[in-house]
C-alpha cells in the first residue's frame, strides 16, 4: 500500500450527490479526495462524444447502452433480467428490474432528468397513514434546500404549475428556467383529459395533464445562464460549453443527450474549486477502516486500475478527516457490509426500495407527433397523495413522446409486424406506418414501495467480481401495498385512455422479458425505475436506522452515508432532486463544522 | 442628420454580420459526421458570435428608432466583399476555406481596397452597405471591421451629445431581443435603451471580433477564433502563451472527410430538377429563416424561438443537397446557394 495523503474530506463516488459535495466543500476551501469506480469519459468533450457514436454503434439501446463498465466497476444491467446473469445476484422472489452507471458522473449519465419534488406528506407516512415509516425532518426543513437544488441541477418548471399536493414554494420563488414546451401530445391529451373525475376508493380526485420539472436547459429566468457542455481539457479550455444550453427535441433524453442540455453530474464537477479538489477515478473503494474501540473512520481502501478492460490493479489508502459514502445505494451498503460494519441496527442493507413501474400503451384517434421532441414533458401527478395510501401505494404517470419504443420496441417492431404479420408492401405499407407510428401513445405508471426489511442487499463470499469485492445480492419482493397501487394505477390508465378515445394496446404477452407478476387474476409485467432507496435509511434513533438526518452514520461519526439509501420511504417523486437536496443540508453543515 | 447616418451604418452593420455566417455554415455542413472534431467546434462558436453579433447590431438599431432589414436586397449575395476588403465566398471545408476564416478574424486584417477592375466592384448590390461604409470615416475608408464599429460608436456619442440622450434613444424597448431569445455564444444578448448600453453592444462585437490584442486568449481564458483556426490550418494545438505558429500537440483534421460542394454555386448550376428541388428548398428555408429573424427584430422578437427549428431544418435540408454529386464536375457535389426566394413566407407560429 502507498500513496497516503491528508484531505479533509474524503468522497467514494463522483456521481450526483458527491459531485455536489465536491462543489461545494471546495469553495469553502477544504480539500477534498473524490474516489470513483469509473473511467472518466464524460468530463471532456471529446470523450462525451466517443460515448455517443459508441451509442449510434450498438444493436440494443438500453439505458446503459452509451456506457459499458470497466471490468473492475461492473454495473447491473437492465438486460442482465433477460439473461439471469450479471452483476446482482437476484435471490427473488421478484427480480429487481433497475440499473446504475458507475462513471464519473454517475446515473445522472443516463437519467431523464424528471426533478419532482417529495410531498410534505411524503415525509410523514407513518403518521399520516399508518404504513411505512416517518422521516427524521419534514417538506419545510428540505424545501430552501430544493431550491438551491433547482438552480444546482437547473430545473425548468413553472412554479403555477407545481404547487399543488400540499407542495409550497417560498415567496416570490420561480424555477431558474420555464418550463420544457409541452408536447403536442400533452396538449392533445389535456384537451381531451383535464378536469376528468377519478375515484380511488372513497375519494374523489380531479385529473390534469401536467408539465413536470426536469434538469434540462429551457429558456433562463432572470440572469440564470444554463450550463451547456462539460468540456474540461487539461488546457483550460471550454469551447464547447455553449452547447446544449437548451433542449434541442433529440428525442434521446435517456440514455445519453447528444447536446448535453439535460443535467449530468459532471456539471457540477467542472464548477469545484480545482485547485482543492483531487480526483482519482478508475478507484474503487474496498474496504472502511474503523477505530474498533471509538468507530471512527480511519480510513479508505481502494484500488486503482489503469486499463477498464483488465482487472489488474494495485491497493491504495485514503485518509481525510471526514468520509463520505456516495456511491449508490447499493454500493454504499455493500461497501460497508463488506468492511464487516453492518452494524447493531440491523437496518445496514436493509428496506431496498424502487418504483416498479408498468407500461399502458395505446393508440390516439389522430396523430399525436410521436417520436418528437423531449421524450416525456408531462404526466399525470393527482394520485401522488391522498387518503387511499393507507390501503395501498400511490403513483404517478409519466407520458412519452417516443411512441411505443419503450414498451414494445417500436418502431422497429411496428416494422416487422406490419410486414410479417399484416403482409403489408409498398404505398400500404408506408400508409400504415405513417399512421400507426404517429398515433402511438405509451405512458408509464410508476408505483410507490414500501420500506421491508426483507427487500434487502446482502453480500456472499461465493459471489465475488473480478477485484475481488463482493457482488450485491439483492433480494426484493413486491409486496400487496404496491400490486394494489399497480391495479389502481393500470384501471385510472384504462379510464384515462377511454376518456382520450385512445384505443387501449397493453398487451402483457408483448414486451415479455419484463418480469411479471400477479395480483389476484391479473398479471402484471413491470420493470424497475433505477430509483434504489433504503438501504441505509435515516432516522431519530440509532436502534431503527443508519444514518441521522444530517446523513452522519449514528455508529461511526466522521462518515457520512449520502444518496436515496438515506429515505426512509421513497414517495412517488423520481428521487434525485430529495437527495440533491439533502446533500446540500449535509454540505451546510459540514462546512460549518470543518471550518470551525 | 444624424440618426439617418447612424442608421445606415447600424444597418450595414446588421447586413455585415449576417453576410459572415453562410461561409461558415458551408464548411460546418461540408464536414462528414465523424471527424475534425475541433474544426466543427470552432467553426460553429464562430458562427454562433456572429448570430449574437447581428443581434446586437439590430438592438442598437431599434434602439434609435430603426428597422433592421435582413431580407431581399438586405440578403448576402457571394461572393462577397466585407468593408475592409475581405471577399466571403461560399467553399467547402478546406485549406482554402480556413484560409478566409483567418482573414476574417484576424485582428490586425487591414483594409485592402479591391483592385479597380475586381469584378466584386461592377457589381451592383454590394454598393450599399460598402459604399455607406466607404463614406464613414473621415476622409478615407475603414481600415478595419473594428474601426468601423469604433466609428459608429464615435457617432453615435456624437448624436447623443448634440440631440440629447433620450432623443436619440427614442426606439420602443418592447423591439429589443433579449437573452430569453438568444443565448450561447460566449456572450449574451444585450437590451441596448441608452448610450452606455448601446456602447457595451457595439463594444462586445468588437472585442469578440478582434480579441485582446496582448494575448491570444480573451478575458475566459479561451482561445481567440483566429488562433483556434490556426490550430486547424497547421493541425498542432497552441500550448501555454506562445504566438506564432502553434507547435504543440497535433489535432485532427482530415479535409477528404468532406463534402466537396463547388465553390460559389449558384440555382443556375443546377440543370437535374430534382437537384434544383433540392436547392430551391433549401433557399427557401433559408428566406423563411430570414423572414422570422427580420420579423424578431422588429417587434416579434418571441419570432426567435420558431427561427430556431428553421436553422435545424436549413442544416438538414443542406446535407441533403450536399449529399448529391454534381455532373461535370468530377469529384464535386452540390451545396447550398444561400440565394433569396421572394416567394417565402415566415412561419411565425410559435412553439407556447
Amino acid at each position: 500500500m502507498n500513496g497516503e495523503e491528508q484531505y479533509d474530506v474524503v468522497v467514494v463516488g463522483a456521481g450526483v450527490n458527491g459531485a455536489l459535495m465536491a462543489k461545494y466543500l471546495t469553495r469553502a476551501k477544504l480539500r477534498v479526495l473524490l474516489l470513483e469506480a469509473g473511467p472518466a469519459t464524460a468530463e471532456s468533450f471529446e470523450g462525451y462524444t466517443r460515448q455517443l457514436t459508441h451509442f449510434y454503434g450498438v444493436k440494443a439501446k438500453g439505458p446503459e447502452a452509451p456506457w459499458p463498465p470497466a471490468v473492475a466497476a461492473p454495473q447491473p444491467d437492465t438486460h442482465d433480467i433477460r439473461t439471469e446473469g450479471g452483476y446482482f445476484v437476484q435471490k427473488g422472489p421478484n427480480p429487481h428490474a433497475s440499473s446504475y452507471t458507475r462513471y464519473l458522473g454517475g446515473s445522472t449519465l443516463h437519467w431523464l432528468g424528471v426533478a419532482l419534488r417529495m410531498l410534505p406528506e411524503d415525509f410523514k407516512l407513518r403518521s399520516r397513514y399508518g404504513v411505512g415509516r416517518d422521516w427524521p425532518l419534514d417538506y419545510r426543513d428540505l424545501e430552501p434546500y430544493y431550491r438551491k437544488a433547482e438552480f444546482d441541477l437547473g430545473v425548468a418548471a413553472d412554479v403555477a404549475d407545481q404547487a399543488h399536493l400540499g407542495v409550497e414554494f417560498a415567496e416570490g420563488y420561480d424555477y431558474p428556467m420555464r418550463r420544457i414546451p409541452p408536447s403536442y401530445s400533452d396538449q392533445m391529451l389535456s384537451t381531451a383529459v383535464d378536469g376528468m373525475r377519478v375515484s380511488l376508493g372513497d375519494e374523489e380526485f380531479t385529473v390534469k395533464i401536467r408539465n413536470y420539472p426536469a434538469a434540462r436547459n429551457s429558456i433562463p429566468r432572470g440572469d440564470f445562464i444554463p450550463d451547456g457542455a462539460v468540456d474540461e481539457r487539461a488546457d483550460g479550455q471550454a469551447l464547447a460549453r455553449d452547447i446544449g444550453q437548451r433542449c434541442q427535441g433529440n428525442t434521446a433524453c435517456t440514455p445519453i443527450c447528444p447536446v448535453q442540455a439535460k443535467y449530468n453530474a459532471n456539471k457540477t464537477l467542472a464548477q469545484s474549486e480545482r485547485e482543492n479538489l483531487q480526483v482519482l477515478t478508475q478507484a474503487v473503494a474496498s474496504k472502511v477502516n474503523v477505530d474498533p474501540v471509538s468507530g471512527a473512520v480511519e480510513s479508505i481502501e481502494y484500488q486503482r486500475y489503469e486499463d477498464p478492460g483488465s482487472p489488474r490493479h494495485t491497493v491504495h489508502r485514503a485518509k481525510g478527516r471526514v468520509y463520505v459514502l456516495a456511491a449508490h445505494a447499493v454500493e454504499n451498503a455493500k461497501l460497508m457490509l463488506a468492511s464487516g460494519l453492518g452494524g447493531a441496527s440491523g437496518q445496514l442493507g436493509k428496506n431496498l426500495m424502487d418504483h416498479p413501474c408498468l407500461y399502458a400503451w395505446g393508440l390516439t384517434p389522430s396523430p399525436a407527433g410521436a417520436f418528437r421532441g423531449p421524450l416525456s414533458t408531462a404526466g399525470v401527478d393527482d394520485l401522488r397523495g391522498g387518503a387511499f395510501r393507507a390501503e395501498h401505494a400511490a403513483f404517478r404517470f409519466d407520458i412519452g413522446n417516443d411512441g411505443w419504443r419503450s414498451a414494445t420496441g417500436a418502431p422497429d417492431t411496428t416494422v416487422a409486424d406490419a410486414v410479417n404479420q399484416k403482409k403489408l408492401f409498398g404505398r400500404e405499407l408506408v400508409e400504415h406506418l405513417a399512421s400507426t407510428l404517429s398515433r402511438q401513445i405509451r405512458f408509464s405508471l410508476a408505483v410507490e414501495q414500501l420500506p421491508s426489511t426483507a427487500n434487502n442487499v446482502t453480500i456472499d463470499p461465493q459471489y465475488l467480481d473480478s477485484l475481488g469485492n463482493p457482488r450485491p445480492v439483492i433480494s426484493y419482493q413486491i409486496d400487496d401495498y404496491t400490486l394494489g397501487g399497480m391495479s389502481a394505477a393500470a384501471e385510472v390508465a384504462r379510464q384515462v385512455f377511454d376518456r382520450a378515445g385512445i384505443t387501449d394496446c397493453t398487451n402483457s404477452e408483448e414486451g415479455t422479458w419484463f418480469p411479471s407478476i400477479s395480483h389476484g387474476d391479473k398479471v402484471f409485467h413491470y420493470h424497475g425505475m433505477g430509483h434504489f432507496g433504503g438501504t441505509h435509511a435515516m432516522g431519530d434513533s440509532p436502534e431503527t436506522s443508519v444514518v441521522d438526518a444530517d446523513q452522519r452514520s449514528w455508529e461511526h461519526r466522521n462518515l457520512f452515508m449520502l444518496g436515496s439509501g438515506s429515505f426512509p420511504t421513497m414517495g412517488t417523486s423520481n428521487p434525485t432532486l430529495t437527495m440533491a437536496a439533502l446533500t446540500l443540508r449535509t454540505v451546510d453543515r459540514l462546512i460549518t463544522e470543518l471550518s470551525s | 442628420m444624424s440618426r439617418d447616418r447612424l442608421k445606415d451604418l447600424l444597418q450595414a452593420a446588421v447586413e455585415l454580420e449576417l453576410s459572415t455566417i453562410p461561409p461558415y455554415l458551408c464548411a460546418l455542413y461540408t464536414i462528414r459526421p465523424v471527424g475534425n472534431d475541433e474544426a466543427k467546434l470552432v467553426i460553429r462558436s464562430v458562427v454562433v458570435e456572429e448570430m449574437l453579433h447581428m443581434v446586437l447590431a439590430a438592438n442598437v438599431l431599434n434602439a434609435i428608432g430603426g428597422e433592421p432589414q435582413v431580407t431581399g436586397d438586405h440578403a448576402p449575395r457571394y461572393p462577397h466583399e466585407l468593408p475592409d476588403g475581405v471577399v466571403l465566398h461560399l467553399l467547402p471545408f478546406s485549406p482554402e476555406a480556413v484560409d478566409a476564416f483567418l482573414k476574417v478574424e484576424n485582428p490586425d486584417q487591414s483594409y485592402q481596397p479591391l483592385a479597380a477592375d475586381h469584378p466584386l466592384l461592377g457589381g451592383r448590390r454590394h454598393q450599399h452597405h460598402l459604399a455607406r461604409c466607404a463614406q464613414s470615416a473621415e476622409g478615407s475608408g475603414p481600415t478595419t471591421i473594428g474601426a468601423f464599429y469604433r466609428e459608429i460608436i464615435a457617432l453615435m456619442e456624437q448624436a447623443a451629445g448634440q440631440m440629447g440622450e433620450q432623443q436619440l434613444f427614442c426606439g420602443d424597448p418592447a423591439r429589443q431581443v433579449g437573452r430569453e431569445y438568444y443565448y450561447a455564444a460566449g456572450g449574451r444578448s444585450i437590451i441596448v435603451t441608452d448610450l452606455a448600453s448601446a456602447r457595451n453592444a457595439l463594444q462586445e462585437i468588437v472585442e469578440q471580433g478582434e480579441g485582446d490584442m496582448g494575448s491570444i486568449y480573451d478575458d475566459d481564458g479561451d482561445l481567440a477564433h483566429y488562433y483556434r483556426f490556426k490550430q486547424i490550418k497547421h493541425g498542432r494545438a497552441y500550448t501555454g502563451a506562445a504566438e506564432g505558429d502553434p507547435t504543440g500537440p497535433p489535432v485532427a483534421v482530415d479535409y477528404d472527410s468532406i463534402f466537396a460542394m463547388i465553390a460559389n454555386p449558384r440555382s443556375e448550376d443546377y440543370t437535374d430538377p430534382d437537384l434544383r428541388a433540392a436547392s430551391d428548398a433549401v433557399n427557401r428555408t433559408w428566406s423563411e429563416l430570414l423572414l422570422q429573424i427580420e420579423a424578431s427584430f422588429n417587434g416579434t422578437p418571441e419570432a426567435m424561438l420558431p427561427a430556431v427549428h428553421s436553422m435545424f431544418k436549413l442544416r438538414d435540408e443542406a446535407i441533403v443537397l450536399l449529399a448529391n454529386p454534381l455532373s461535370g464536375h468530377a469529384g464535386r457535389t452540390a451545396g447550398p446557394t444561400f440565394e433569396w426566394d421572394p416567394s417565402a413566407q415566415a412561419d411565425l407560429g410559435m412553439p407556447l
